[in-house]
Protein backbone atom coordinates (compact mmCIF):
# COMPACT_ATOMS: atom_id res chain seq x y z
CA UNK A 1 0.00 0.00 0.00
CA UNK A 2 2.57 2.47 0.58
CA UNK A 3 4.32 1.54 -2.36
CA UNK A 4 0.93 2.79 -4.22
CA UNK A 5 1.21 6.09 -2.34
CA UNK A 6 4.52 6.93 -3.41
CA UNK A 7 3.61 6.74 -6.69
CA UNK A 8 0.82 9.16 -7.12
CA UNK A 9 0.41 12.14 -4.60
CA UNK A 10 -3.33 11.66 -3.77
CA UNK A 11 -3.89 7.99 -5.37
CA UNK A 12 -7.00 6.00 -5.54
CA UNK A 13 -7.41 3.48 -2.60
CA UNK A 14 -6.34 0.25 -3.43
CA UNK A 15 -9.91 -1.65 -2.58
CA UNK A 16 -11.06 0.80 -5.59
CA UNK A 17 -8.47 -0.07 -7.55
CA UNK A 18 -8.28 -3.79 -7.24
CA UNK A 19 -12.44 -4.03 -7.29
CA UNK A 20 -12.14 -1.63 -10.83
CA UNK A 21 -9.95 -4.01 -12.30
CA UNK A 22 -11.28 -7.14 -11.08
CA UNK A 23 -15.07 -6.42 -10.59
CA UNK A 24 -15.89 -3.72 -12.36
CA UNK A 25 -18.78 -5.57 -13.46
CA UNK A 26 -20.45 -5.57 -10.03
CA UNK A 27 -19.58 -2.36 -8.59
CA UNK A 28 -22.89 -0.43 -8.85
CA UNK A 29 -21.46 2.79 -7.28
CA UNK A 30 -18.00 3.39 -4.92
CA UNK A 31 -17.67 6.68 -3.03
CA UNK A 32 -16.44 7.57 0.36
CA UNK A 33 -18.09 9.38 3.30
CA UNK A 34 -16.34 10.88 6.01
CA UNK A 35 -13.37 8.69 5.66
CA UNK A 36 -14.92 5.00 4.86
CA UNK A 37 -14.94 3.62 1.84
CA UNK A 38 -18.38 2.79 0.45
CA UNK A 39 -19.30 0.91 -2.27
CA UNK A 40 -22.35 -0.23 -3.56
CA UNK A 41 -22.13 -4.53 -5.43
CA UNK A 42 -24.72 -6.30 -7.75
CA UNK A 43 -26.77 -8.87 -5.81
CA UNK A 44 -25.38 -11.68 -7.63
CA UNK A 45 -21.63 -10.61 -7.38
CA UNK A 46 -22.18 -9.56 -4.38
CA UNK A 47 -21.14 -12.44 -2.55
CA UNK A 48 -17.98 -13.10 -4.68
CA UNK A 49 -16.86 -9.87 -3.96
CA UNK A 50 -16.77 -10.19 -0.33
CA UNK A 51 -15.00 -13.24 -0.54
CA UNK A 52 -11.96 -11.42 -2.88
CA UNK A 53 -11.75 -8.96 -0.44
CA UNK A 54 -11.73 -11.08 2.25
CA UNK A 55 -9.15 -13.83 0.64
CA UNK A 56 -6.62 -11.69 -1.18
CA UNK A 57 -3.55 -11.13 0.38
CA UNK A 58 -3.10 -7.17 -0.32
CA UNK A 59 -6.72 -6.65 0.74
CA UNK A 60 -7.11 -8.72 3.56
CA UNK A 61 -10.54 -7.94 5.44
CA UNK A 62 -10.85 -10.60 7.62
CA UNK A 63 -12.98 -8.92 9.88
CA UNK A 64 -16.28 -8.80 9.53
CA UNK A 65 -17.56 -5.70 12.05
CA UNK A 66 -21.38 -5.74 11.67
CA UNK A 67 -23.97 -7.05 9.26
CA UNK A 68 -26.97 -5.03 9.23
CA UNK A 69 -30.07 -3.27 6.44
CA UNK A 70 -31.54 -0.54 5.76
CA UNK A 71 -35.24 -0.23 4.74
CA UNK A 72 -35.00 2.64 2.31
CA UNK A 73 -39.27 2.63 1.62
CA UNK A 74 -39.33 6.00 2.42
CA UNK A 75 -36.06 7.65 0.97
CA UNK A 76 -36.71 8.46 -2.19
CA UNK A 77 -34.09 9.90 -3.19
CA UNK A 78 -32.14 6.60 -1.69
CA UNK A 79 -34.57 4.23 -3.77
CA UNK A 80 -34.33 6.00 -7.22
CA UNK A 81 -30.69 5.80 -7.18
CA UNK A 82 -30.48 1.92 -7.01
CA UNK A 83 -33.14 0.62 -9.47
CA UNK A 84 -35.75 0.95 -6.65
CA UNK A 85 -34.57 -1.20 -4.68
CA UNK A 86 -36.72 -0.85 -1.15
CA UNK A 87 -33.49 -2.56 0.97
CA UNK A 88 -30.09 -2.02 1.18
CA UNK A 89 -28.13 -4.81 3.05
CA UNK A 90 -24.89 -3.19 4.53
CA UNK A 91 -21.59 -5.29 5.60
CA UNK A 92 -19.00 -3.25 7.50
CA UNK A 93 -15.56 -5.03 6.89
CA UNK A 94 -12.36 -4.33 8.70
CA UNK A 95 -8.66 -5.07 8.12
CA UNK A 96 -6.12 -5.50 10.46
CA UNK A 97 -3.37 -5.93 7.93
CA UNK A 98 -4.58 -2.77 5.96
CA UNK A 99 -5.65 -1.21 8.96
CA UNK A 100 -9.00 0.62 7.17
CA UNK A 101 -12.20 -0.29 6.66
CA UNK A 102 -14.99 -0.28 4.13
CA UNK A 103 -18.95 -0.51 4.14
CA UNK A 104 -19.89 -2.85 1.44
CA UNK A 105 -23.78 -2.09 0.39
CA UNK A 106 -25.85 -4.97 -1.77
CA UNK A 107 -29.31 -3.49 -2.46
CA UNK A 108 -32.18 -5.99 -2.25
CA UNK A 109 -35.63 -5.76 -3.99
CA UNK A 110 -38.66 -5.90 -2.29
CA UNK A 111 -39.91 -9.17 -4.63
CA UNK A 112 -37.14 -10.88 -4.29
CA UNK A 113 -35.45 -10.77 -0.39
CA UNK A 114 -32.90 -13.67 -0.53
CA UNK A 115 -29.25 -12.96 -0.38
CA UNK A 116 -26.69 -15.40 -0.02
CA UNK A 117 -25.16 -15.70 3.15
CA UNK A 118 -22.08 -14.76 4.47
CA UNK A 119 -21.43 -17.37 6.86
CA UNK A 120 -19.09 -19.65 4.79
CA UNK A 121 -16.56 -16.55 4.93
CA UNK A 122 -17.17 -15.51 7.92
CA UNK A 123 -18.34 -17.55 10.91
CA UNK A 124 -19.56 -14.62 12.88
CA UNK A 125 -22.13 -13.53 10.47
CA UNK A 126 -24.32 -16.43 12.43
CA UNK A 127 -26.08 -14.47 14.85
CA UNK A 128 -25.82 -10.98 12.69
CA UNK A 129 -27.30 -12.92 9.92
CA UNK A 130 -30.14 -13.80 11.95
CA UNK A 131 -30.78 -10.35 13.99
CA UNK A 132 -31.27 -8.90 10.22
CA UNK A 133 -33.55 -11.52 8.86
CA UNK A 134 -35.33 -10.60 12.44
CA UNK A 135 -35.55 -7.57 12.25
CA UNK A 136 -35.65 -6.19 8.13
CA UNK A 137 -37.15 -10.22 6.85
CA UNK A 138 -33.81 -10.58 4.75
CA UNK A 139 -33.72 -14.34 3.91
CA UNK A 140 -30.05 -15.28 3.83
CA UNK A 141 -29.51 -17.96 1.50
CA UNK A 142 -27.31 -21.24 2.57
CA UNK A 143 -27.71 -19.94 6.26
CA UNK A 144 -27.34 -22.54 8.58
CA UNK A 145 -29.72 -22.02 11.19
CA UNK A 146 -31.94 -18.83 10.26
CA UNK A 147 -34.13 -18.57 13.05
CA UNK A 148 -35.47 -15.43 14.95
CA UNK A 149 -33.06 -14.15 17.57
CA UNK A 150 -34.37 -11.43 18.98
CA UNK A 151 -37.92 -11.66 18.92
CA UNK A 152 -40.18 -13.89 20.39
CA UNK A 153 -40.09 -17.44 17.96
CA UNK A 154 -43.85 -16.67 17.64
CA UNK A 155 -43.64 -13.21 16.74
CA UNK A 156 -45.05 -12.09 12.94
CA UNK A 157 -43.33 -9.58 11.11
CA UNK A 158 -40.36 -7.73 10.90
CA UNK A 159 -40.70 -4.74 13.39
CA UNK A 160 -37.47 -2.01 11.75
CA UNK A 161 -39.29 -2.19 8.41
CA UNK A 162 -41.04 1.09 8.00
CA UNK A 163 -44.49 0.12 7.50
CA UNK A 164 -44.44 -1.68 10.79
CA UNK A 165 -46.62 0.19 13.39
CA UNK A 166 -44.05 1.50 16.29
CA UNK A 167 -46.48 0.13 18.84
CA UNK A 168 -46.65 -3.05 16.82
CA UNK A 169 -50.14 -4.91 16.37
CA UNK A 170 -50.90 -6.15 19.51
CA UNK A 171 -48.66 -8.47 20.39
CA UNK A 172 -47.39 -6.63 23.94
CA UNK A 173 -50.98 -7.12 25.17
CA UNK A 174 -51.66 -10.44 23.65
CA UNK A 175 -48.56 -12.49 23.81
CA UNK A 176 -48.98 -15.59 25.19
CA UNK A 177 -47.55 -16.91 28.11
CA UNK A 178 -47.70 -20.83 27.57
CA UNK A 179 -46.42 -21.09 23.82
CA UNK A 180 -43.04 -19.70 25.25
CA UNK A 181 -40.76 -22.21 25.97
CA UNK A 182 -39.21 -20.63 29.76
CA UNK B 1 -48.96 -17.78 58.50
CA UNK B 2 -51.13 -15.67 59.52
CA UNK B 3 -51.59 -12.53 57.64
CA UNK B 4 -54.79 -11.09 59.46
CA UNK B 5 -54.35 -7.50 61.29
CA UNK B 6 -54.61 -8.07 64.77
CA UNK B 7 -54.42 -5.64 67.94
CA UNK B 8 -55.64 -2.27 66.52
CA UNK B 9 -55.79 -0.55 69.79
CA UNK B 10 -51.78 -0.70 70.42
CA UNK B 11 -49.31 1.39 67.82
CA UNK B 12 -46.38 -0.70 69.96
CA UNK B 13 -45.18 -3.70 68.06
CA UNK B 14 -44.25 -4.77 71.73
CA UNK B 15 -45.77 -3.87 75.35
CA UNK B 16 -44.12 -4.28 78.43
CA UNK B 17 -45.89 -4.45 82.08
CA UNK B 18 -44.50 -3.59 85.25
CA UNK B 19 -43.77 -6.99 86.11
CA UNK B 20 -40.87 -7.82 83.05
CA UNK B 21 -43.53 -9.22 81.22
CA UNK B 22 -43.54 -9.13 77.55
CA UNK B 23 -47.01 -9.69 75.66
CA UNK B 24 -47.32 -9.60 71.48
CA UNK B 25 -48.84 -11.89 69.40
CA UNK B 26 -47.65 -14.41 67.07
CA UNK B 27 -47.73 -12.40 64.11
CA UNK B 28 -46.57 -9.37 65.15
CA UNK B 29 -43.07 -11.38 66.44
CA UNK B 30 -42.96 -12.83 62.87
CA UNK B 31 -43.59 -9.90 60.76
CA UNK B 32 -40.75 -7.74 62.42
CA UNK B 33 -38.77 -10.56 61.98
CA UNK B 34 -39.80 -10.28 58.03
CA UNK B 35 -39.45 -7.01 57.82
CA UNK B 36 -35.82 -6.94 59.00
CA UNK B 37 -34.71 -10.02 56.79
CA UNK B 38 -35.88 -8.93 53.40
CA UNK B 39 -34.37 -10.95 50.82
CA UNK B 40 -33.73 -9.43 47.64
CA UNK B 41 -34.04 -11.05 44.38
CA UNK B 42 -32.69 -8.46 41.88
CA UNK B 43 -34.43 -8.36 38.38
CA UNK B 44 -32.29 -6.21 37.20
CA UNK B 45 -32.71 -5.24 33.00
CA UNK B 46 -31.23 -1.99 32.18
CA UNK B 47 -29.78 1.52 33.82
CA UNK B 48 -32.00 0.86 37.29
CA UNK B 49 -29.83 -1.95 38.13
CA UNK B 50 -26.88 0.18 38.24
CA UNK B 51 -28.81 2.10 40.93
CA UNK B 52 -29.76 -1.16 42.80
CA UNK B 53 -25.65 -1.95 42.62
CA UNK B 54 -25.01 1.47 43.91
CA UNK B 55 -27.56 0.71 46.40
CA UNK B 56 -26.16 -2.24 47.86
CA UNK B 57 -22.46 -1.14 48.22
CA UNK B 58 -21.14 0.95 50.69
CA UNK B 59 -21.77 4.27 49.94
CA UNK B 60 -25.71 3.83 50.73
CA UNK B 61 -25.58 0.75 52.31
CA UNK B 62 -29.04 -0.61 52.36
CA UNK B 63 -27.61 -3.25 54.76
CA UNK B 64 -28.61 -0.82 56.90
CA UNK B 65 -32.14 -1.98 56.66
CA UNK B 66 -31.46 -5.78 56.95
CA UNK B 67 -32.04 -5.93 53.10
CA UNK B 68 -28.76 -6.71 51.73
CA UNK B 69 -28.83 -10.46 51.41
CA UNK B 70 -29.04 -10.56 47.73
CA UNK B 71 -30.25 -13.79 46.17
CA UNK B 72 -30.10 -14.25 43.02
CA UNK B 73 -32.54 -18.01 43.29
CA UNK B 74 -35.69 -16.87 43.52
CA UNK B 75 -36.37 -19.85 45.68
CA UNK B 76 -34.34 -18.14 48.60
CA UNK B 77 -35.92 -15.00 48.65
CA UNK B 78 -38.91 -12.72 49.28
CA UNK B 79 -38.86 -9.50 47.74
CA UNK B 80 -38.68 -9.24 43.89
CA UNK B 81 -37.12 -6.07 42.69
CA UNK B 82 -37.30 -5.61 39.00
CA UNK B 83 -35.70 -3.08 37.55
CA UNK B 84 -35.35 -1.92 34.22
CA UNK B 85 -37.08 -2.65 30.80
CA UNK B 86 -39.16 -6.02 30.51
CA UNK B 87 -39.67 -6.94 26.71
CA UNK B 88 -42.37 -9.64 25.83
CA UNK B 89 -39.91 -11.99 25.81
CA UNK B 90 -38.68 -11.14 28.95
CA UNK B 91 -41.80 -11.30 31.28
CA UNK B 92 -42.94 -14.68 30.94
CA UNK B 93 -38.55 -15.21 32.65
CA UNK B 94 -40.07 -12.83 35.00
CA UNK B 95 -43.19 -14.50 35.68
CA UNK B 96 -41.89 -18.04 36.18
CA UNK B 97 -39.26 -16.11 38.63
CA UNK B 98 -41.99 -14.82 40.73
CA UNK B 99 -44.07 -17.78 40.59
CA UNK B 100 -40.93 -20.02 42.05
CA UNK B 101 -40.77 -17.17 45.29
CA UNK B 102 -42.32 -18.61 48.14
CA UNK B 103 -45.05 -16.81 50.08
CA UNK B 104 -45.58 -14.30 51.11
CA UNK B 105 -43.20 -12.62 48.84
CA UNK B 106 -43.20 -8.50 47.98
CA UNK B 107 -42.37 -6.66 44.45
CA UNK B 108 -40.95 -3.49 43.97
CA UNK B 109 -41.67 -2.42 40.56
CA UNK B 110 -38.51 0.13 40.25
CA UNK B 111 -37.70 2.81 37.64
CA UNK B 112 -40.32 4.27 34.73
CA UNK B 113 -39.70 1.27 32.45
CA UNK B 114 -40.53 -1.30 34.89
CA UNK B 115 -43.94 0.74 36.30
CA UNK B 116 -45.15 2.12 32.46
CA UNK B 117 -43.13 1.09 29.92
CA UNK B 118 -41.23 4.69 30.22
CA UNK B 119 -40.17 6.19 27.12
CA UNK B 120 -40.57 2.55 25.68
CA UNK B 121 -43.92 3.11 24.11
CA UNK B 122 -42.93 0.35 21.30
CA UNK B 123 -43.98 -2.88 19.70
CA UNK B 124 -41.87 -5.16 22.34
CA UNK B 125 -41.87 -3.28 25.60
CA UNK B 126 -44.43 -4.31 28.61
CA UNK B 127 -46.02 -1.61 29.69
CA UNK B 128 -45.90 -1.98 33.13
CA UNK B 129 -45.03 -5.19 35.09
CA UNK B 130 -47.85 -4.88 37.03
CA UNK B 131 -50.52 -6.01 34.05
CA UNK B 132 -48.50 -9.44 34.80
CA UNK B 133 -47.56 -9.91 38.15
CA UNK B 134 -49.04 -7.84 41.64
CA UNK B 135 -47.18 -5.05 42.91
CA UNK B 136 -46.49 -3.72 45.73
CA UNK B 137 -44.44 -0.93 46.15
CA UNK B 138 -43.75 1.32 42.74
CA UNK B 139 -40.51 3.83 42.49
CA UNK B 140 -40.71 6.55 39.90
CA UNK B 141 -37.80 8.47 37.72
CA UNK B 142 -35.71 6.84 35.36
CA UNK B 143 -33.69 5.95 36.90
CA UNK B 144 -34.45 6.54 40.80
CA UNK B 145 -31.90 7.54 43.08
CA UNK B 146 -30.05 4.93 45.54
CA UNK B 147 -32.51 6.43 48.31
CA UNK B 148 -35.79 5.90 46.46
CA UNK B 149 -35.17 2.40 46.35
CA UNK B 150 -34.46 2.48 50.22
CA UNK B 151 -37.28 4.34 50.57
CA UNK B 152 -39.04 1.60 48.68
CA UNK B 153 -37.63 -1.25 50.45
CA UNK B 154 -38.95 0.83 53.72
CA UNK B 155 -42.05 0.89 52.79
CA UNK B 156 -42.12 -2.77 51.79
CA UNK B 157 -41.18 -2.86 55.87
CA UNK B 158 -43.91 -0.93 57.12
CA UNK B 159 -46.12 -2.46 55.15
CA UNK B 160 -45.20 -5.85 56.86
CA UNK B 161 -45.24 -4.31 60.00
CA UNK B 162 -48.70 -3.13 59.60
CA UNK B 163 -49.44 -6.28 59.13
CA UNK B 164 -50.65 -5.80 55.51
CA UNK B 165 -51.00 -9.01 53.05
CA UNK B 166 -48.88 -8.77 50.01
CA UNK B 167 -50.48 -7.81 46.81
CA UNK B 168 -49.91 -11.09 45.72
CA UNK B 169 -51.80 -12.37 48.05
CA UNK B 170 -55.14 -9.61 48.39
CA UNK B 171 -57.30 -11.60 45.75
CA UNK B 172 -56.67 -15.20 47.78
CA UNK B 173 -58.15 -13.31 51.18
CA UNK B 174 -60.91 -11.98 49.08
CA UNK B 175 -63.14 -15.21 48.25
Amino acid sequence: MNEEKEVEEQPKPLILQKLEEHHADALLSQDEIRGTIVVVLRKEQAYAVLEYLKTDPELAYTFLVDVTAVDNSQMESELMQFDYARFMVVYQLYSYQGQCRVRVKVPVHENDLNIPSVTGLWRGANWLERETYDMFGINFDGHPDLRRILMPDDFEGHPLQKDYPLRGRGERESFNFDKQNV
Amino acid sequence: MGLAKTDTQSAQDVGQTDGNIITTTIDRVINWGRKNSLWPMPFGTACCAIEMMATLASKFDLSRFGSEAIRFSPRQSDLLIVSGRISIKMMPVLKRIYDQMPDPKWVISMGACASCGGVFDTYTLIQGVDQFIPVDVYIPGCPPRPEDLIDAVLQVQQKIASGASPKGVEHLLET
